[in-house]
């Protein structure tokens, strides 16, 4: 079955913008260099573990391989085309809004007037994409959004932005 | 002995010193050490090695006790609190008074006995280092009451004027007072039951640490005797009930909740009396909780979500054990409740039992495995058990599930060991987050998640019908969540 074929609505609306294509890349490396790992493990595994060890070694010999394998053109050819397909963010009069996941879905709506702080930040990955993270915070431990991979000025504009606009609109309620 | 800037700072009693040392508290960290060099060095097993340890460790209490004390002062200005501390860096810890979010006095046994309380001072800091807190260790009943009182009506003088001039003789309404007859519900509830069971635990542990000698021989019963077997057990219930009632009576003695002015106070404890003051201006909402065993017996506790409060599990408490009727009464004094709740699709019903059960089959599947390779069925049978007890434990965690929005506040039903019923004002929300996993993209449901910035963090509605969560948000907290509507 196709679940292409009659997606079911979607239950709120999709934010308006895409992050960086630049995101895609980064993606795929992080998914090469996980493959790297699982693949390093995998052969030690073999190369270290006797064949005759125990009644499950022979089967695990076949399917570290085969996991291996699976994952590598998930992670690598699928999962990030997918990724930049859902993840969607936009900045409206009023709030903050991202959608992310790509099996579990997760839209997230903070309002301006309850952000507390603004923060970008890069890590190592992402400053070889030229991209940025913007995360932005509320008096909540459970209400923070963060949009990721956005280039970096761009990151930089909307934190500022925000900041600025929090500030104007800041509500002490909280 | 002080400089200049310390000159205005209030110190803390002496007698601190004595409950310090006492409690070796600043030698706590370094028994360790001691008795690793000990070990060491190898100790002699005589009386006089363990007189000197005690000596010694005392007089380093002592030392520490009196640097920290000597170091200490604080300071409750017009605008903020300074607490300074620190023998070689010094550092002076400032929370605006408009930063308070609550101060706690409590009494614990020892501080009693000399007349002194400590006061905790709970400040709301950004979201990310969560709360900060200061602690004011020993100061004098009277001046415990003067700072409270102080730091809560500058926390809240600044909008209502008159707060500040009549608070001092300010009418107290007791809204509550503990019933000793709820002691009853005190065996159904877990957290009570385990009281006596750490208890067991704690004298356990100190036995094995007793030198063989000083261990009393205990009879070592016939275990092939059913009677004595079955009194065992009885006489073990028997003092697990009691032990939860003891423990709930000394947490809970003579807990009242009062209103003064602003502010919720609620007292309890009989060893250590502790003395909690919310602002009723940061009340954001409550949760009445009910556990399995007190559902039986109706009994419900109530918590009252405060912004920026920490530890709020403990602190908010406004009636920690009690008829349910009265936490309902209770919880309506603290926000208006929205109307009765509703109930999630017959879908939520297939995905509650459908999650109940997904542990069981892998347990079968597992269990179909092993019998097929080794011929072992037991496992098998254990997943094919635990499959049909997840259907009741999915129909009555679906039962347990329910939202409503109302004009002013919206309320959360969910849970089945701790059913917890949590009403919230609609401006506590600071942001949502709407999750739908694959099964729930098919099933058309999805999991909302209010965020807020008192309680928990985060109050979930799990499995709600997807095109009624864009409405539910916007009901329960603003037009700003009119966002969420798809095609607007």
């Amino acid at each position: 079955m196709d679940p292409m074929s009659a997606p079911p609505p979607a239950p709120v609306r999709e934010p308006a913008w895409s992050l960086s294509r630049a995101a895609i890349g980064l993606w795929v490396t992080q998914a090469v260099l996980g493959t790297v790992v699982y693949a390093a493990i995998v052969t030690a595994a073999i190369v270290f573990v006797p064949a005759d060890a125990g009644w499950a070694v022979p089967l695990l010999r076949w399917l570290g391989p085969a996991f291996v394998l699976v994952y590598a053109v998930v992670a690598i050819a699928i999962r990030p085309r997918l990724r930049y397909r859902v993840h969607r963010w936009e900045v409206t009069a009023e709030a903050v809004y991202t959608l992310t996941g790509w099996l579990t879905r997760t839209w997230t709506l903070v309002p301006i007037s309850r952000i507390q702080t603004v923060d970008v930040n890069r890590g190592v990955f992402q400053q070889l994409f030229g991209l940025a993270t913007v995360a932005v915070l509320t008096a909540s431990s459970q209400g923070t959004v963060r949009v990721p991979h956005l280039e970096v000025d761009v990151a930089r504009r909307v934190a500022e932005d925000l900041a600025r606009r929090a500030e104007l609109v800041r509500d002490e309620a909280t | 002995m002080t400089g200049a800037p310390e000159a205005l700072g209030r110190r803390t009693s002496p007698w601190v010193l004595l409950l310090h040392t006492v409690t070796f508290r600043q030698a706590r960290a370094l028994v360790p050490a001691v008795l690793a060099l000990g070990v060491t060095r190898g100790l002699g097993d005589g009386l006089g090695t363990v007189v000197a340890l005690v000596v010694g460790i005392t007089v380093l209490s002592l030392l520490g006790a009196s640097i920290s004390w000597w170091r200490f002062s604080y300071t409750d200005g017009d605008s903020a609190v300074v607490v300074t501390r620190g023998l070689l860096s010094r550092s002076a810890r400032t929370v605006p008074n408009d930063r308070i979010r609550g101060v706690e006095v409590e009494a614990p046994v020892l501080h009693r006995l000399l007349g002194l309380v400590r006061v905790r001072i709970d400040a709301a800091a950004g979201s990310v280092t969560g709360e900060e807190e200061l602690v004011i260790d020993g100061v004098t009943r009277a001046e415990g009451d003067r700072l409270r009182h102080r730091l809560l009506t500058h926390a809240s003088a600044q909008d209502s004027f008159e707060g500040g001039r009549h608070a001092a003789a300010e009418p107290e309404e007791e809204l509550l007072r503990f019933d000793y007859r709820w002691l009853v519900y005190a065996p159904l509830v877990g957290s009570y039951l385990a009281v006596p069971l750490a208890a067991g635990g704690a004298l356990l542990r100190a036995a094995e640490e007793l030198p063989d000698q000083f261990v009393p021989e205990f009879w070592s019963p016939d275990v092939s005797d059913t009677r004595i077997v079955v009194r065992l057990v009885v006489s073990g219930l028997l003092l697990l009930i009691l032990g939860s009632i003891i423990g709930s009576a000394l947490v809970n003695w003579r807990f009242r909740l009062l209103r003064r002015g602003g502010a919720l106070v609620a007292v309890r404890g009989l060893v250590t009396r502790r003395h909690t003051e919310l602002d009723i201006d940061r009340i954001r909402g409550c949760t009445i909780s009910e556990g399995l065993g007190m559902r039986l017996v109706g009994a419900a506790r109530v918590s009252a979500l405060v912004t920026g409060l920490g530890d709020a599990a403990r602190r908010g408490q406004v009636l920690p054990l009690g008829p349910v009727e009265l936490a309902r009464a209770l919880s309506v004094e603290l926000v208006d409740h929205p109307g009765p709740l509703h109930r999630h699709p017959p879908a939520a019903r297939r995905r509650s039992i459908a999650r109940g059960t997904v542990p069981g089959f892998l347990v079968a599947a597992a269990g179909g495995v092993l019998m097929a390779m080794t011929g072992w069925w037991p496992l098998l049978a254990a997943g094919g058990a635990l499959v049909l007890l997840g259907i009741p434990l999915g129909l009555a965690r679906y039962g347990a599930l329910g939202h409503v929005a109302g004009p002013r506040s919206f309320a959360i039903r969910s849970g089945w060991l701790v059913r917890s019923h949590t009403v919230l004002q609609d401006r506590a929300v600071v942001g949502w987050e709407v999750r739908q996993s694959l099964a729930q993209r098919r099933a058309g449901l999805v999991t909302v998640l209010a965020c807020v910035g008192a309680g928990s963090g985060g109050y979930t509605a799990r499995d709600m019908a997807a095109d009624e969560a864009a409405e539910f948000a916007q009901a329960a907290s603003g037009s700003w969540a009119g966002t969420l509507t798809p095609y607007g």
